[in-house]
């Protein structure tokens, strides 16, 4: 009866209100899913949680987003199997090549829907059992 | 670690695979009423984790209280959505919603252990050590840094009283950065140290202790300490290994690459040799060898110069450039739409365009070679090129100056697009502009070179009203799984489908980027997946060469 397993999603945002409404539906959807409520925090985790993807909120207290997608891209074991999405308001095309600098691999738009941050994950989670294949 | 304790109110049973999952864990099971009492003997008793199953709001507030208070995290298994409230209210650490696979309460736990107890502490403690990792050893070719490495030699260094310090200078590296991106450089950097170790257990100095390190940048620094027994490798020696090592770093990056990467660097080696001094710190001896083979290499890395200079001259005064023509296909049909020329120099020293228009700059001839690449490339739209096939042309910003550049220059101007780089900043528009528009009357048309590589906004784009916006490669490169690529150049897709401009997309090498990009609906792609550059055929002109 064990359904098949999904692989762990870490959600990291310092508004606890927004961390546990994602957590809350990628759970329904069978994901693993840890909330981690800072940068540090969120690297802390990072090597026990062995995220496949990292929904990674870029505005927060201390280190930032780019910051800490930069460290986790740059991890020895996991750095290239992760898949990081940022959760910010890219508007500009400079915050994107930003993006692009720091290594992430995807961005979800703020104010953004379930649905479509559910489908980000499945994308970016798709394009990571493609890569490993 | 074999001594850490779940302590729960749920039956061991039910935990058991779960806490297989955890290695070495052991569950402890207590009537939920005993869990807060439980939990107050605190860690000494190997108490790492409590499981709380309770829905007693009494029971499960003093225990989460007790445990935090003892550095303890809990994790709280939720029936139902107010017990999943009630324990986010409560800050527990984790929760799941029963029933849970074992798998999920076996991932629960080790998140909550995680952010656990001495929290902010240990949470610090990893970040940074995740950083002084990667101070130590670079992520990406796992090769010591400096400091590392003066540790490691420091014993050896003493005990046999010499050292061969090889400074290896790979010039141009950071063009490779600029025209790909930081993503190609950071491959072919890995290559290279790969390349590099590979190579060195091959030669005569495998025998001695070797270490290498990596600057971090884009050199590379080597120490050879020889085996007890062996005397240093002599000059001649080096000399001979190092012109070997050229070969074998670049033919691999040639394999891994392609051959226009291939040719664009150079490496040119330093030599020093250290002698041991008791009265002299042992690291500045060493640091003091690192700048003495760093300059034996800028030397090297002179004359070369020198010499390419004189090499450039001579083509100059021969005319000995020829072209390579790269098709430019149109995505949909795979038909040529046009030629990129690729201006090469006939002598093997000045084969990259990079690299000889590097040398024009430093001889202060840049006019001279774009005035005869220029007049080569269109020699071609005649004799090689078919009727209907456009050239596209090269033109650096500061050519607009030259006198004897200007719009009565060419004979097929309608055939001709003119190329200019987003990287070369245009300091007054109005006046290009101006400029711009005289050729354009003629009949000109005009690309965007290195499009969205960040150096300049859609705006300024916009200014040179383009009839082709090239995107930059570095947008390219592993497009197919890159979703903030994709987005980028659907955004230029559409700034380019408003100004009534096409896209091009170039340095298209695998199916799966030009998949990608035709899906982006961007209009003509040109790369490796489907031509390479040659030198067309005169006379007779080209065959439509479709890829399949």
């Amino acid at each position: 009866m064990t359904p098949a397993k999904k692989p762990p999603i870490l959600v990291v945002d310092d508004n606890p209100d927004n961390a546990e409404i994602i957590r809350q539906y990628l759970e329904i959807r069978g994901y693993p899913t840890t909330v981690a409520h800072s940068g540090d925090e969120a690297l802390a985790l990072f090597e026990t949680i062995q995220p496949a993807v990292v929904l990674l909120d870029v505005m927060m207290p201390g280190r930032d987003g780019w910051e800490v997608c930069r460290v986790m891209k740059q991890h020895p074991t996991l750095g290239r199997s992760v898949r990081v999405v940022m959760v910010t308001a890219l508007d500009e095309l400079r915050d994107k090549h930003e993006a692009l600098q720091t290594g992430a691999d995807d961005y979800v738009e703020k104010p953004f829907d379930l649905p479509s941050l559910a489908a980000t994950v499945e994308r970016n989670l798709k394009m990571r059992r493609a890569k490993a294949s | 670690m074999s001594e850490s304790i779940l302590l729960t109110d749920i039956s061991p049973d039910t935990l058991s695979e779960a806490v297989q999952l955890l290695d070495g864990w052991d569950v402890k099971q207590v009537p939920a009423e005993q869990l807060p009492r439980a939990v107050g003997g605190g860690t000494e008793n190997g108490v790492r984790a409590v499981l709380i199953e309770s829905e007693d709001p009494t029971i499960l507030r003093s225990t989460i209280e007790r445990a935090h208070a003892a550095n303890i995290p809990v994790v709280v298994a939720c029936a139902d959505d107010v017990a999943r409230r009630r324990a986010v209210e409560l800050k527990a650490e984790e929760w799941y919603r029963c029933p849970p696979t074992p798998e999920e309460v076996a991932q629960r736990i080790r998140a909550a252990v995680g952010r656990g107890a001495p929290h902010l502490a240990t949470a610090v403690d990893r970040v940074e050590r995740v950083e002084y990792e990667q101070l130590l050893h670079d992520s990406l070719t796992g090769l010591p840094t400096l400091p590392v490495m003066i540790e490691q030699s420091r014993a050896l260094f003493k005990e046999r009283g010499e050292l061969v310090v090889l400074y290896l200078n790979f010039v141009r590296y950071s063009k490779i950065e600029e025209i790909y991106g930081w993503e190609k450089l950071d491959a072919v950097l890995e290559t290279t140290a790969a390349a590099v170790r590979e190579f060195l257990e091959d030669t005569a100095l495998s025998t001695s202790r070797l270490m290498v390190s990596f600057t971090n940048d884009d050199d590379f620094i080597f120490f050879h300490v020889p085996a007890a027994g062996v005397a240093a490798a002599s000059e001649n020696e080096i000399t001979e290994i190092v012109t070997r090592l050229q070969r074998h770093v670049g033919g691999r990056i040639e394999a891994q690459h392609g051959e226009e990467i291939a040719a664009l660097f150079d490496i040119y080696v330093g030599r020093a040799h250290v002698y041991y001094n008791p009265k002299i710190r042992l690291e500045r001896l060493i640091y003091r060898g690192i700048r003495e083979a760093a300059n034996a290499s800028r030397s090297i890395e002179t004359r070369e110069r020198a010499r390419r200079v004189a090499d450039l001259r001579t083509s100059l005064r021969d005319r000995s450039v020829y072209v390579d023509y790269h098709p430019i296909v149109v995505t949909e049909t795979r038909e040529i739409f046009g030629y990129e020329a690729l201006a090469r120099g006939v002598m093997r020293s000045l084969r990259s365009p990079e690299v000889m228009f590097d040398v024009a700059a430093e001889a202060d001839l840049v006019w001279e070679l774009s005035r005869l690449c220029r007049s080569r490339a269109i020699e071609g739209i005649e004799t090689r090129l078919r009727p209907n096939e456009l050239l596209f042309l090269n033109v650096d910003p500061h050519d607009f100056n030259d006198p004897a550049f200007n719009e009565h220059e060419v004979k097929y101007p309608t055939r001709v697009v003119i190329e200019i780089t987003e990287r070369t900043a245009i300091k007054d528009y109005p006046k290009f502009r101006e400029r711009l528009k005289s050729f354009r009357e003629k009949g000109f048309r005009f690309a965007v070179d290195d499009a969205g590589s960040g150096y300049a906004g859609l705006g300024s784009i916009a200014n040179l009203e383009p009839d082709f916006i090239k995107l930059d490669i570095s947008l390219i490169n592993a497009i197919d799984t890159n979703f903030l690529k994709q987005n980028l150049v659907e955004t230029m897709v559409r700034f380019a489908n408003d100004h009534g401009a096409k896209v091009i997309a170039e340095g298209v090498e695998h199916a799966e980027e030009f998949n990608t990009v035709r899906d982006l609906g961007v209009h003509l792609v040109q790369g490796f997946f489907l031509h390479r550059p040659s030198t067309l055929p005169v006379a007779s002109p080209a065959k439509s060469l479709v890829g399949n």
